[in-house]
């Protein structure tokens, strides 16, 4: 068990080292995203001030303003994803040199995306989520979140992650079957940022369209570590949630794993 | 005028060309297409979804911001169409010393970058602005007169030019940086709050998005003519002189950093 840990852990650690490097780079998109967050904040807050209620979508202004930074900073450290890494590797060839070493590919890339992960959770989000913090109690005039918030989002998110890095293999397989891999994946990016609730809380949508997405993985990627942040979720729905959460990452998987059987016998038969 | 004549008669030649190239991978195209839409698609269900719950968002109804949304694109689009590989002059030309190609020929070295790429792409940009302009046209959110129509057409070229010159002098800067496309991507990413009526943001963002990175002149300022009557001087003509300045600076800053790229002995 240990020597598993320890060989995929140093993929894990390359990754945060290489990160560490490229500083320049990051903190330029870093102001890409706050930029991103900002046009929603005033629109948001242009909306809230022509609203005749205090709430939207059983969010208030302030609320809202958490959930924007949130649900941008939450996703990012789940959306890190691997399918434009395996798209890569299958245009240029190199997939079949990852597939010769006795590493597990799904593995390799996961703990890779984790080393991503893990450098976004020290640069920015800690800082961020204490900005949001500070914010919140000085210019909202709200309490602290308290441990028993932050806690299971903090599970809710490492789930999330899970769940997209499984699901984002499954995408992936589709570079072995189409060389439109890339195109895709822009589709893939914009329908996501709907679905996950990432432009726009998920209690936005028609109640019917909501009981549809409670079916499928998407909400889990981003709305439900937020809500559960926030409170919103709590006591057994967190822990429902959170079940639910579990349950699709052992689903996405078995996916995965199905799919590149399939996959590699159509592989094998070409005579790759 | 025949330098006119002959820029665009070359120009034909060179899309042409351009064409067939960009013809053999038509099914990466559609996709592509398939994939701006949606996130198109995505943008517009956020205002519809919000639209759902308040009527009017600081006085603009929702069939007001379409029509802005879509007005937003069209010279974005056309920007894109056209002028994409500017891109690679902030990117990669002054780097790989591309340039050295371009000055051989006896052609204007701005069109000869220009014409080299045309970003079809844009095709999703131009197909959504369209779209929701016609669609405020015919649910009568614009009320239609010559004059208007007449200043819709100067309002999207003046527009265009802004985009093309904002990018052309970020483009320039890689003259002395060797490498700016952060900068440009950064500054197309605050093109993005152009899409919606600027007064909702904070008094320093209003100020860059009128004045450094003019984007509020593309679209939302020109609208109010269009969509309240608001002065014509104020919005329309001051898009225009802005576009001219814009242009002119921008250009001149091409030439420079092209002296400066001469000089440094290539």
């Amino acid at each position: 068990m240990t020597k598993f840990f320890r060989v995929y852990w140093t993929f894990a650690a390359n990754q945060i080292k290489s990160n560490f490097v490229y500083k320049g780079r990051f903190y330029l998109y870093i102001l890409r995203k706050f930029l991103g967050m900002f046009i929603y904040y005033y629109l948001w807050m242009a909306i809230y001030a022509s609203a005749s209620s205090g709430q939207l979508g059983g969010f208030t202004r302030s609320e809202m303003i958490l959930y924007v930074f949130l649900s941008y900073t939450i996703s990012d450290l789940v959306m890190i994803g691997i399918s434009s890494e395996i798209g890569k590797d299958v245009l240029d060839g190199s997939v079949a040199m990852n597939l010769i070493k006795p590493i597990n590919y799904r593995l390799y890339l996961t703990f890779k995306s984790l080393g991503v992960m893990i450098y976004r959770i020290v640069v920015p989000s800690v800082f961020i989520w204490a900005g949001l913090e500070i914010y919140k109690v000085t210019a909202l005039g709200m309490p602290v979140s308290s441990p028993a918030q932050i806690g299971p989002a903090l599970l809710s998110i490492l789930l999330s992650f899970f769940i997209y890095v499984f699901f984002d293999y499954c995408f992936g397989m589709l570079a072995f079957v189409t060389t439109y891999i890339f195109g895709m994946t822009i589709i893939k990016n914009a329908a996501l940022n709907l679905l996950t609730g990432r432009l726009i809380p998920i209690s936005f949508f028609p109640a019917v369209v909501q009981e549809i997405f409670s079916f499928l993985p998407f909400t889990a990627m981003t709305y439900v570590p937020v809500m559960i942040w926030m409170g919103k979720y709590s006591g057994t729905e967190a822990l429902y949630q959170l079940g639910k959460q579990a349950l699709w990452v052992v689903l996405l998987y078995l996916l995965g794993s199905f799919l590149w059987k399939k996959i590699e016998k159509r592989i094998v038969i070409l005579g790759g | 005028m025949k330098t006119v004549a002959r820029y665009l008669r070359l120009y034909r030649i060179f899309a042409v060309q351009y064409m067939k190239t960009v013809m053999q991978s038509k099914l990466d195209f559609f996709i592509g297409l398939g994939g701006f839409l949606i996130s198109q698609a995505a943008g517009l269900a956020f205002l519809y979804l919000v639209f759902q719950q308040i009527p009017v968002m600081k006085g603009w109804s929702l069939e007001q911001l379409l029509f802005i949304y879509g007005f937003a694109q069209i010279p974005r689009g056309i920007d894109h169409l056209l002028t994409d590989n500017l891109w690679m002059v902030g990117w990669q030309m002054v780097i790989q010393g591309t340039f050295d190609k371009y000055m051989l020929r006896p052609m204007n070295l701005f069109f000869q970058i220009v014409c080299e790429k045309i970003q079809f792409d844009a095709a999703g940009e131009l197909l959504v602005g369209i779209f929701f302009v016609g669609r405020a046209v015919a649910k009568g959110v614009v009320t239609v007169t010559p004059l208007k129509v007449l200043l819709f057409f100067v309002s999207i070229i003046a527009g265009s030019v802004i985009y093309t010159s904002v990018k052309l002098v970020l483009a320039s800067i890689a003259f002395w940086v060797k490498d700016s496309s952060p900068i440009m991507t950064t500054a197309y990413d605050v093109a993005d709050f152009a899409k919606y009526p600027v007064e909702i943001y904070a008094k320093p963002i209003r100020i860059i998005l009128m004045t450094i990175l003019p984007f509020a002149f593309v679209a939302y300022i020109p609208s109010t003519y269009f969509l309240i009557d608001a002065n014509i001087w104020k919005t329309v003509a001051a898009e225009c002189g802005i576009s001219v300045l814009f242009w002119l600076f921008s250009y001149s800053l091409f030439k420079k950093g092209l002296t400066r790229y001469e000089s440094a002995g290539s």
